[in-house]
């Protein structure tokens, strides 16, 4: 706990000293020796941004500091507590969702641990049609090895408190049959091998309230989705690492691919509807945070662990969908606002709260930054009696580069000097890798800027962005769609360029990285979008991983051969199932 | 088998029901009085 304070002391104060510098060379950049308030504000802003930006890259670092933790061994036996594995599903693809949970049960019943873990199907789907596929899918479930009375579905009739309430849902009336609860997402697939360490892990240590793991990316097909996928799987063990050794006993929680206490859970995690309407007030979004920061506020230990290796998940496979996810996940971690004094948190629940609130908040902070530059360009004389050196304003620039891009190119060495990079074809394979995916990160990064300025703008005015059903499996956009949806991004870009040509041609090229990508967002989306099956670029252990995610592909190919006769429900079973 | 909540209950889970007690979050509006006092100055004036 010392090491986990001490760490946290050390990012915010080398966070807070960076932001504090940069500050003051913007400041005497743009201001002079007599700074207006329009110099002041633009030099808050900047300072904000850069904070956040140096603390996420100090994450990095303290994960680049730390060695590699080794797994650990996977054989420890059967658990003694009982596990309910749960899956809410919501309008999801059932043959997926099928495949998923026979492969991890057929594995648990291999390893001789089926007594221990049952599988729950908590379904909140309110199509007609799909539901009446997770019927079918449920009884063919059954045929399973080991299935009966180890296997159950439901579908709510209202979907109270969307995923939090149906998991709340389960507790309340089935909750006191288990010890613990495996929460899964639709997407998730976990091997069972790892499925038993997490029950043991509990079994063992009794003031563990949640242990979290670290899903990797799989499944990704198009250029945005293996872009993604290979980031996560090169990028996401060293600052998942940075993230453990601050954590202390009060680490995040994700929301899925972890186990909790259900006695713990039970306790501490009843979610209240919040007073006012949605988005500010309702139920609450984004309740895994507060959950997590619930379980630590009542002394139980949350515990992220990046060295359970054998959890995936599924990843958007192309912007649209990014950011639709993103714009659900903006609306609730503005929500949790509300929450910062929430009585009896601990201090880094409160910090990461503030900072997944932030994590949206910057991205208007940053326009507002770029805006209120170009109007002073336009407006307002450069200060003649500028302060500093021009060597220092590179400095400044540089620095803000090294934040950004230093954390990555030191994964890179690393990964030269442990073996790493083998796993990613080889030295030169992951530098090739790596620098497309800065390239093309850099280029949607713009895209992603005004998508979440948008739905900040639209939280705030009271726009509820309501809970859009998941599209996981990887489909084309095409321009004409991508122009529906991003076509004032389009216009935003080009009227910029336009007025940065007539009135501060000089400040073009500096802006042109913001600008250009933003005028050209539909085809970035759309080209970003289609397959993309180089090996020249991105390859990872991803791609095609072994054990769970092979038996899972290969069973859903089998499955999708008889879906004509299994998955497609005839009218009379569906007008059936409606009619229940 | 149906049950009050659910339009469809396949395979029956155990009946093992759980508290759940809602958590305090909102922390208490301390000074919530004054402002409705103001305002009910000000929309008065």
């Amino acid at each position: 706990m010392y090491l986990a304070n001490l760490l946290r002391f050390m990012s915010i104060a080398g966070a807070l000293l960076l932001s504090f510098w940069g500050g003051w060379l913007h400041l005497r950049y743009v201001g002079g020796a007599s700074p207006d308030p329009f110099d002041v504000f633009r030099t808050v802003l900047f300072a904000v941004a850069v904070f956040w930006l140096a603390w996420g890259a100090s994450i990095g670092f303290i994960g680049l500091l730390g060695r590699p933790m080794k797994a650990r061994s996977a054989s420890r036996g059967i658990p003694t507590g009982r596990t309910a594995i749960l899956m809410p599903v919501y309008n999801e693809d059932t043959v997926a969702t099928l495949a998923r949970i026979a492969v991890m049960n057929r594995g648990l019943v291999a390893l001789g641990a089926a007594d221990r873990f049952h599988f729950v199907v908590l379904s909140d789907s309110t199509a007609a049609d799909i539901a009446a596929r997770e019927i079918v899918m449920f009884e063919r479930l059954l045929r399973e090895p080991l299935a009966m009375g180890r296997m159950f579905y439901r579908r709510r009739d209202k979907n109270l408190g969307r995923k939090a309430g149906n998991i709340e849902d389960f507790v309340t009336r089935a909750g006191g049959a288990y010890d613990y609860a495996l929460v899964l997402d639709a997407d998730s697939l976990m091997e069972p091998a790892t499925i038993i360490e997490m029950a043991c892990r509990m079994d063992d240590d009794a003031t563990l309230g949640l242990l979290q793991s670290v899903p990797s990316i799989v499944g990704a097909q198009s250029l945005f989705g293996r872009c993604l996928q290979f980031g996560v799987a090169y990028l996401s063990p060293t600052f998942s690492r940075g993230v453990a050794a601050m954590q202390g006993r009060e680490g995040p929680y994700w929301g899925h691919n972890a186990i909790i206490r259900i006695t713990a859970f039970a306790g501490s995690c009843g979610l209240p509807v919040l007073s006012g309407r949605a988005p500010s007030g309702g139920h609450i979004l984004s309740h895994d945070f507060v959950e997590g920061a619930l379980l630590a506020r009542d002394g139980w230990t949350v515990v992220l662990d990046p060295t359970l290796t054998g959890s995936y998940e599924e990843g958007p496979d192309n912007l649209i969908e990014f950011a639709k996810r993103d714009r659900r996940w903006c609306q609730g971690n503005l929500q949790h606002r509300r929450l910062l004094r929430a009585p009896g948190l601990r201090f880094w629940s409160r910090f990461n709260l503030l900072h997944g609130l932030m994590s949206y908040l910057t991205s208007p902070l940053w326009l507002l930054l770029l805006s209120a530059n170009v109007t002073a360009a336009i407006y307002d004389a450069p200060p003649v009696d500028s302060a500093i050196e021009p060597d220092s304003v590179w400095l400044l620039i540089s620095a803000v580069a090294a934040i950004l891009l230093l954390p990555k190119l030191l994964v890179f060495l690393v990964g030269v000097f442990d073996g790493t990079n083998r796993q990613f074809g080889g030295n030169f394979a992951t530098l090739r890798s790596l620098l497309a995916e800065i390239v093309l990160s850099t280029l949607l990064a713009p895209i992603m800027l005004l998508f979440q300025s948008r739905a900040v703008i639209q939280t705030v005015l009271g726009i509820d962005g309501g809970w859009p059903a998941a599209q996981r499996s990887g489909e084309v956009v095409s321009v004409q769609e991508a122009v529906t949806a991003t076509w004032w991004m389009s216009l935003c870009g080009g009227a910029a360029i336009v007025i940065m040509l007539a009135l501060t041609p000089d400040l073009f090229i500096w802006l042109a990285p913001v600008t250009v990508p933003s005028s050209l967002a539909p085809l970035l989306i759309a080209l970003s979008s289609r397959a993309f099956a180089s090996r020249w670029w991105f390859e990872s252990p991803n791609e095609a991983p072994a054990g769970i995610v092979e038996q899972y592909r290969a069973f859903k190919a089998d499955l999708s051969e008889k879906r004509p006769a299994f998955v497609e429900p005839t009218q009379p079973q569906i007008a059936t199932q409606v009619a229940a | 088998m149906k049950h009050e909540g659910y339009s469809a209950f396949v395979a029956a889970l155990p009946d093992a029901p759980m508290a759940m007690p809602k958590q305090v979050l909102e922390p208490p509006k301390r000074f919530a009085w004054m402002f409705r006092f103001v305002f009910a100055r000000l929309s008065r004036a």
